[in-house]
Formats: C-alpha cells, structure tokens, sequence
C-alpha cells in the first residue's frame, strides 16, 4: 500500500513538473509509440487505398462496360445512318434520272458487288437480278445517264453486266454533232486503257476529238440518246481504207458503286 | 484478290489450282480434277464461251501430270512450270478465241498473258505448300 502510494505520488509529482511541455512519462511512452503508430497509420492508409483502387477498378469495369456497349450502339446507329444516307443518295439520283429521261420507264437502281474477276473481260456484278425483273440485254446506266454496259447474264439476285470496252460489246452508236452512225465495240488491245472502237463510219464523216457519241436506238434493242462517251482519236484501219475512232467512255468504271438497270423503255422515233 | 491489280492485271490462281495438284496427283485424276476446276470457273467467272475452262483445264492437268512424270518432280520448281503451261494454255486460247471471233489481239493477249503469269506465280508456292500437305496426309492415310 505503501509503495502504491509512493509511486502515485511521484508519477503526480512527475506529471506537474513543467506543466508547458509534455511530462517525461509521456514523452517516453509516445517516442516508444511512435514508430508503431507510423506503422499502424501507414499500414491503414494502404489498405484504404486498396479498397480504393478496389471499388474504383470495379466501378471502372462497370462503367467501362455501360460505355462500350453505348459505343456499339452508336455505331449501329451510324452503319444504318450510313446506309441511309447511300440509299438516300441512290433514290435521288434515281428520282433525277427520271426526270431527265422520261422515255426510260422502267429503272431499276443497283449497287455493284464486284468489279472485273479476269483480266480478259471487263464486268460488274450486281446486287440484283430476275427477281427484280432484270433480264439479259437490259441497259445499265450511270447516275449521269451515261451508258455503263449491258446485262450479260441475270440469277435470282444478282446479273453480270459486260462494259462497254469489254469484246463482247457491240452497240449502235451515233454522233451527237454530225449525225453520223457506226458501231461502237469493244477491243481487247484498247480494253485494258478503258477505251472502245467506233468502227463503220461513212466515208465523209468529220470527226473531231472530243465529239459525243450517243446510242442510235436504231433496232430498239437499247435506248436512243445514251451517251457512250466521246471522240478520243481517228485513226485509219490496217488496210488504209477505213476510218474508225476511238471512244472514251463517259463513265469512270473504277469509281462505280450504284448503277441502273432499265428494264424497259420507249422506243424515240 | 480480285480487287488487288499489280503491273495492270489482277492475279488469276485457278489455273494455279488446275496445275499444281495435277504435278501430285498424276495423269488421270489431275485431269479428273482439273476438269472439276474448270466446270466451277465455268460457272463463276465470265468467258468469250460458256466451256473455256471446261475445256483448258483438263489439258492443264494433264500437261502438268506428264511434266512431274517425265521431267521435274513435283515440287515448287516442277509447280512453277506447271503454271508456265497453264497460263499459256488459258490465255492462249483466248487469243485463239478472240481471232476465230475476228477480234484478234495477239500482241495486247501476249502482254496480258505474261504480266498476269508473272503477278499470279508467287501465288504457286502457298498453293504448292498447301497440296503438298493435303497429299502427303492423305498419302499416308
């Protein structure tokens, strides 16, 4: 009881002594805390920030996976903004066509799937075929008018359209200035520069460079007044008696993606 | 591929596929399959006539059989002529074609034939790879 008391009484006197400053007890128990209280803070704050990083990670994931899938909702929203916008184009190039051409009065518009598949023949293949009542022999045009080829071959949903430099090709063709006819043809020597022939001009013809050439229309089997292209040169044939030019056509066949198909049309006398 | 043109011409690999197996498979069914390439590019790809590759093809496989028959064996090297001969027979008869139709163009034809065969033949050694493996496995099988 005695040493209780003693002790008491030196840790009340101790803790007197300079009231300003901390007593020595306490400054000996907090610098032997110190560094444990260090570790206990710093070891507290990491984990904090591993719950942090933890919630932050799984919000992020969370509002990671709401973002892409906004994302791929927008970009559906822009493919069919897109197709839209392509189809748009297509019908109001259609809707000009027609007006321009009222004697074209059945057109189909087209996109093109595929350009040449061989160096020896100069196609495109078409989105659609007989079902849409496209047939062997229909005209293909361009948005401009310009004659892009004829339908070669027509399946269900899709047709071949043979161009107008391929071999195959063989049109009646008239000049715009002088009235003259010929036969616009495909050549293979001139087929890989996208060029055509205009063989079987009269004799007195006068051509110049840049004349337009045009459909004649003359047997009904395609549409008169469709431009082929225009006068490039004229030459003499192998045998120095004949004349023919070479055409080059108004249509740029590499930058083609929609085309149209007339299904009919009225004959122009 | 048809979409890629290298020196003006797009490379053509079906005769690359008429040839090359025939260089394995020998006379008979390398003409066999020639001829069953021919009728699928028949039906796929435009022509001057409806049978062009019914009727090259099978000459194909079979020129290609006798060559790794009688003077290189199959290999890329046997491979790379074999397609020498199926571009000459192909776009030979084109030319051959056109001049029957009087639309002769012998020169132009020749220019197409050699840039075509020489853009396509790379094409030769993954196709020959890739017969080599189908015919070693079902050799051994």
């Amino acid at each position: 009881m005695f040493a209780a008391a003693v002790i008491s009484v030196a840790m009340a006197a101790l803790s007197t002594v300079g009231a300003t400053s901390s007593s020595p007890l306490v400054d000996l128990a907090n610098t032997i805390v110190s560094p444990f209280r260090e570790a206990y803070t710093a070891a507290a704050a990491w984990v904090g920030d591993k719950q942090r990083y933890y919630m932050d990670t799984t919000e992020l994931e969370s509002e990671n996976a709401e973002l892409k899938r906004r994302i791929a909702e927008m970009e559906e929203k822009i493919r069919d903004a897109e197709a839209a916008l392509a189809e748009n184009v297509l019908l109001h190039d259609l809707l000009n066509l027609r007006e321009q051409r009222r004697d074209l009065s059945d057109i189909e518009a087209a996109m093109i799937t595929e350009h040449a598949v061989t160096n020896w023949t100069s196609s495109l293949t078409l989105n659609k075929g007989t079902a849409l009542g496209i047939e062997v022999g229909d005209c293909v045009i361009d948005q401009t008018g310009a004659l892009v080829g004829v339908i070669s071959q027509a399946g269900v949903n899709w047709s071949t359209v043979l161009t107008l430099v391929d071999t195959d090709t063989s049109l009646g063709a008239q000049m715009f200035r002088t009235k003259d006819l010929g036969v616009a043809k495909g050549d293979f020597s001139l087929m890989t520069r996208e060029r055509l022939r205009l063989d079987y001009l009269p004799e007195d013809c006068k051509l110049l460079s840049g004349d337009l050439v045009m459909t004649s229309g003359l047997g009904g089997y395609y549409p008169s007044g469709l431009v082929i292209g225009s006068i490039e040169e004229v030459l003499l044939d192998d045998s120095g008696a004949a004349s023919y030019a070479i055409i080059a056509p108004a249509v740029d066949f590499d930058g083609l993606s929609e085309v149209f198909v007339i299904k009919s049309f009225e004959i122009v006398t | 591929m048809q979409r890629v043109e290298i020196w003006g011409v797009i490379p053509f690999i079906y005769p690359l596929l008429a040839a090359v197996p025939a260089t394995y498979e020998g006379a008979v069914p390398g003409t066999i399959f020639a001829m069953g390439v021919g009728i699928l590019c028949d039906q796929l790809l435009p022509g001057p006539i409806p049978c062009l590759y019914t009727l090259i093809f099978p000459l194909v496989g079979l020129f290609s059989a006798l060559l790794s028959k009688s003077v290189l064996r199959a290999g890329f090297l046997c491979s790379f002529a074999a397609s020498a001969i199926a571009f000459f027979l192909t776009d030979g008869f084109r030319c051959i074609i056109l001049w029957m139709q009087s639309k002769a163009a012998w020169e132009a034809g020749m220019d197409v034939m050699v840039r075509e065969f020489w853009v396509t033949l790379p094409l030769a050694v993954p196709v020959t790879v890739v017969y080599r493996k189908i015919f070693r496995r079902t050799q051994f099988d």
